[in-house]
């Protein structure tokens, strides 16, 4: 073929590539296919397949299709099969396949000798993993290793992680970087409704006329819902979208009306829409008198900032009448003052919830659960639902979101915490029972009381009473508040840490021992999604190297510590096998799962999944088989939901004379958590090649700050230099800086602050103290 | 006795209106005194944009949607880059104006919401900064451009238009190859009858553009981990 | 000069129409290729003329097609040559980073 022909052809393809960008699936026959001038850009239609598979990013879990050609993924698109997305996808999802082929990705195991680490066989590193393992629980006890794993482990990765350190070594030494981003959104379920995990889903979208988002930046955050919402109000010009931020971001912009309040106010204002409804007799008098019961709990709870924190609630039934006593300072007017947002627009926001008329959607993330009185705000917001009906029904729908993949679908559902096993709590003898006897292993082997939570987790480690630590899928030398600490726990000696992950970051740069994992479709797997909706992938390529997937790299150290019975499968069948043996424990209609070859066929799948039908509104009588009436509340004793009153209380750490302004932490919709995978992705790393700080331009003019110029922040817990932003993408109010905590050259949570929410063990990376000068 | 009266009325109304000028013009005088702010010249790191104006006009993306994807004959993408300078630069009036400028006025009549123009037998190009309103501050007609529209004007060549292409695998959304300022609101050049054909997008009612297209412009460095040592 | 391609949209209905008018387009120095798709009314269209007259009289009777709805342009593949009427570079999806202005 002469030039001129070549670039025929290559004109053709490209021609097909657009064609099918807007109708995939279109099929040309002849011309064009088999030759391309382009050696890295296989021709659109002939020889790629197409696959399905969650997105690897955010909890939204959109469908994607990925083009395999030539054992490489060489193209994305949305699914338009999947209910989530319709085919729709984001920057990150669109470029995800991207992240497979970063330069410097791991493929060799690495071990630490004389300071460096350097390459050694995959079997010799696992033998010493193991060795490791064995040694340290011999000499310091089961309670010494530990296992720090992510909402980006598949789930069976999840499962083998719970039966190795629960069933197996019998410690409950494992936690999930999920504490450090769900935790409060789980203890507010379950202190308000016995059961985790939302009542509703997304088709809620389709039938709400109020969307009101508490504290998160949805339209960069989970973009491909909040289109969902764009174009639901596109087609209903009625529908409002109501933004309630500390700062001014792009979902304001898209907003109908963007409300501002001053940090951690957000408790009082639910208080104040709660009373405001009590006041004008908007209550829902029967679905409260037949569904809803009051509790108050202890008030003043501390913060966590010292080691061995411990909290225990002190729950008391209380009336309505009492409840209504307690909220008597919630005003709105009180509530003007504190928070900042004028009377007028809370008693707009009451009246919005309470309208007989309107169906309403709350959405939250980041903002409520990262919070020192995280598990509080999560039972304010049902709070306000319950006490108007507005719940588990079409459109009536407070939404939990999620931030990870599957951290429901495995550190939720799994139960890859301190304190759970794959199906009830560890305290709980039934649950443990049912552990012992699906796993096959002796009831005491299972310990019985909750060890640590994360931050407490890796306090232990820098006390020593851990020393042991197996990371998975997360990158907590970055991601930790208060960093400094945590970093020097792990760099000290006698502690031995082993890394699997797939690019070299802050968290390999201190293991003894680093492993090169399998990502994504290199392994096959199962993620769960905000909507409780289970997807299957496929293994669609070859790891690089002797990379291996987490959970094949936890069953060979298994069975070189002894435990081959417990972990018998072969690599071909260990998916579905470990998949039947899961699903074993959620059986029953208030959480059964999808089979295997269902997962399979289908693009996803809600749970509970009862005799072929997926459960969209849990507690509803007309959807729920577990549910006996019209509404049926069953995770709790008393079959009701329960209403808590819970103050607002102060941060424990506020701007003052010295450190006069907010810090606030938190992601831009091109990268994704530390930038491990993002930044890898030439298109994602161009579109914000740095981090910086957000300044607002009155603030910036007072300390004389030009945008791009650079500014020194200081908490008293380390600094940082970075340049400004003003009037960026978005806009903090005056006295409150922000900066994204993607770019590992500027370790932002150097200077975050440890506190968490008492109840929930979830630390609070949204407010602390900070001084901001020009550098 | 009136006329005293009245004129007593009048000497007040100019006292208390000196008075007046006194004060304002002391305040004016006063406030001049404050040292001027300098502020230092920022340094060269990339900054984002403002996205102020990319929900702007959704509603009518509804609208576009629906609307007939016709050959916009006239504006093809030659004549498009014709009329500017080089990338970014204010794009010249290709068609007769008046001396006088009413600017405010009458450009936004046609290129505040576009429509379809009998005289020149064409749509109108839609304005992405309409709260801009010294339009002849920036946008000057040709010399030559009395005799109805012209097709191609020449401003000189555009230097290295950005490369129309898909994305960086096939079916990905393009990249944003321009900057954005002052061109934030991606339906005015990309949507509607008056778009360029070339540029059109295929989904005016996806309205949260920046969810997928990611900024490619100006291009930076490529990523590197820091130096053993970290942060700084 | 340079080549180009093109997805065509016929008026509803008259795709083999508009097929086969776009394979008689042109003369013997005109390469026209019609690619229709199967499962969809869409064309891709590939011309290749020699020189810049016979450009201009290809697109005049392109868009003149009574059976044409819509034309876009793709990807425009140059030989690197300097154009009057603006600069384009080979439009095939590249895995690194483009220039800018």
């Amino acid at each position: 073929m002469n030039r001129r022909e070549a670039l025929r052809a290559l004109a053709a393809t490209a021609a097909m590539s657009a064609a099918e960008a807007t109708f995939p699936g279109v099929l040309f026959r002849g011309g064009g296919g088999a030759s391309t001038a382009g050696a890295q850009t296989p021709p659109a239609e002939a020889g790629v397949v197409w696959r399905k598979t969650p997105c690897r990013f955010c909890g939204v879990g959109c469908g994607l299709l990925v083009g395999i050609s030539n054992g490489r993924a060489v193209a994305v698109k949305g699914d338009p099969t999947s209910p989530v997305n319709l085919g729709l996808g984001c920057v990150k999802g669109y470029h995800s396949v991207m992240a497979l082929y970063g330069k410097d990705r791991l493929t060799q195991a690495l071990v630490r000798k004389d300071g460096k680490l350097t390459p050694v066989p995959m079997k010799e590193a696992l033998d010493l993993v193991a060795a490791k393992m064995a040694e340290t629980i011999k000499a310091h006890g089961k309670d010494a290793v530990a296992m720090y794993g992510s909402g980006q482990w598949t789930i069976p990765d999840g499962y083998v992680a719970s039966k190795l350190m629960k069933g197996a070594i019998g410690t409950n030494n494992l936690e999930a970087n999920a504490r450090l981003c769900m935790a409060s959104a789980v203890t507010g379920f379950m202190t308000s409704f016995g059961l985790d995990e939302p009542m509703g889903c997304y088709e809620d979208i389709d039938h709400a006329d109020v969307f009101v988002l508490w504290g998160n930046n949805m339209a960069e955050m989970h973009p491909v819902l909040f289109s969902r919402l764009l174009e639901r109000r596109l087609k209903n010009p009625e529908v409002k979208i109501i933004d309630l931020a500390t700062r001014w971001t792009r979902t304001s912009m898209a907003a109908d009306r963007s409300i501002l309040f001053k940090p951690q106010t957000d408790l009082a204002i639910a208080n104040a829409i709660c009373h405001e409804i009590l006041r004008n007799d908007w209550v829902n008098a029967a679905f409260v008198r037949n569904h809803v019961s009051f509790h108050e709990g202890k008030t003043n709870i501390g913060y966590g900032l010292e080691d061995k924190f411990a909290f225990k609630d002190e729950p008391k039934t209380i009336t309505l009448e009492r409840y209504r006593e307690l909220l008597a300072e919630y005003a709105v007017e009180k509530v003007e003052a504190l928070s900042g947002v004028p009377a007028r627009e809370l008693r707009y926001l009451a009246s919005l919830y309470a309208d007989p008329k309107k169906k309403v959607m709350s959405f939250w993330c980041m903002g409520f659960n990262q919070h020192t009185r995280g598990t509080w705000i999560n039972n304010l917001i049902y709070n306000i639902h319950l006490l108007v009906g507005k719940i588990a029904t079409p459109g009536n729908s407070p939404f939990s979101l999620t931030g990870q993949p599957s951290a429901c679908g495995t550190v939720r559902e799994v139960g890859t915490l301190t304190h759970r096993l794959p199906h009830g709590d560890v305290t709980d003898e039934k649950a443990r029972k049912q552990a012992a006897e699906i796993w096959q292993v002796p009831l005491e082997r299972i310990a019985p009381k909750p060890t640590y939570h994360t931050v407490e987790m890796f306090r232990a480690l820098d006390r020593g009473d851990i020393r042991f630590m197996w990371i998975q899928v997360t990158n907590p030398m970055v991601t930790m508040p208060k960093l400094r600490r945590y970093r020097d726990a792990l760099k000290k000696d006698d502690r031995f840490i082993v890394v699997s992950d797939v690019y070299p970051t802050p968290t390999t740069d201190v293991a003894d021992v680093v492993l090169p994992a399998a990502m994504w479709i290199e392994r096959e797997g199962m993620w769960g999604n905000s909507e409780r909706r289970t997807q299957h992938f496929d293994k669609m390529l070859t790891p690089p190297g002797e990379a291996m997937s987490d959970a094949w790299q936890m069953i060979e150290v298994a069975r070189r510590m002894g435990f081959e019975k417990l972990f018998p499968w072969t690599e071909a069948n260990h998916i579905p096998e470990i998949w039947r043996e899961y699903s074993r424990f959620q059986a029953g209609p208030e959480h059964e799962m999808a089979s295997y070859d269902e997962l399979r066929r289908r693009p996803g799948v809600l749970w509970p999944f009862v005799n072929g039908k997926e459960t969209k509104w849990r507690y509803n009588g007309q959807y729920d088989p577990a549910a006996k009436g019209p509404f049926d509340f069953y995770g709790k004793p008393d079959r009701r939901a329960w209403i808590w009153f819970r103050p607002y209380e102060a941060p424990p750490e506020m701007p003052d004379a010295q450190y006069p302004f907010w810090l606030n932490t938190g992601r831009v919709v091109e990268h994704w958590h530390s930038g491990s995978l993002t930044r890898r992705v030439p298109v994602l790393h161009n579109a914000v090649p740095a981090a910086y700080v957000e300044l607002h331009p009155a603030d910036a003019r007072k300390l004389g700050i030009a945008n791009g110029q650079r500014v020194r922040l200081t908490t008293r817990r380390g600094g940082l230099v970075l340049p400004a932003q003003i009037d960026g993408r978005a806009r903090p109010p005056e006295g409150q800086v922000f900066v994204p905590f993607f770019d590992e050259g500027y370790l932002i949570n150097e200077l975050t602050l440890d506190a968490f929410c008492p109840i929930s063990g979830q630390p609070d990376y949204k407010k602390c103290a900070v001084k901001v000068e020009r550098a | 006795m009136s006329v005293n009266r009245s004129r007593l009325f009048l000497i007040g109304l100019a006292v208390l209106l000196m008075a007046a000028v006194v004060v304002v013009v002391g305040q004016s005088l006063v406030a001049d005194r404050e040292p001027a702010r300098v502020l230092p010249v920022a340094e060269a790191t990339p900054t984002l944009p403002s996205e102020a104006g990319m929900y702007a006009r959704a509603a009518r993306a509804v609208d576009y949607a629906a609307m007939p994807t016709e050959p916009n004959r006239k504006r093809t993408l030659a004549a498009f880059y014709a009329r500017r300078a080089s990338l970014g630069a204010p794009p010249v009036i290709p068609h007769p104006v008046e001396e006088r400028d009413a600017s405010g006025k009458t450009c936004l009549a046609c290129h505040g919401d576009g429509g379809w123009v009998p005289r020149f037998e064409a749509y109108t190009p839609v304005t992405p900064h309409p709260e801009l309103t010294s339009c002849r501050q920036c946008h000057v007609p040709l010399a030559g451009s009395e005799s109805g529209m012209r097709g191609s004007t020449s401003t000189g060549q555009i230097t290295q238009p950005p490369a129309l292409r898909g994305g960086v695998m096939p079916g990905s959304p393009p990249p944003i190859p321009h900057g954005l300022e002052m061109r934030e609101n991606c339906r005015a050049c990309h949507a509607g009858p008056g778009a360029v054909d070339a540029l059109r997008t295929t989904h005016p009612e996806r309205v949260s553009c920046r969810q997928c297209h990611a900024l490619g412009a100006p291009p930076a460095a490529a990523f590197a981990r820091p130096p053993e040592g970290g942060a700084r | 000069m340079p080549i180009k391609s093109y997805l065509a949209y016929p008026v509803r209905g008259q795709r083999d129409a508009l097929t086969a008018a776009l394979r008689r387009l042109g003369g013997c120095d005109v390469s026209c290729e019609v690619l229709p798709a199967e499962n969809r009314d869409l064309l891709v269209v590939v011309t290749d003329t020699p020189d810049e007259a016979t450009e201009a009289a290809l697109q005049e009777a392109l868009v003149r097609v009574p059976a044409l709805e819509g034309l876009a342009l793709v990807a425009v593949v140059g030989e690197g040559e300097v154009e009057a009427a603006g600069r384009f570079t080979a439009g095939v999806p590249e895995e690194t980073g483009h220039e800018s202005a």
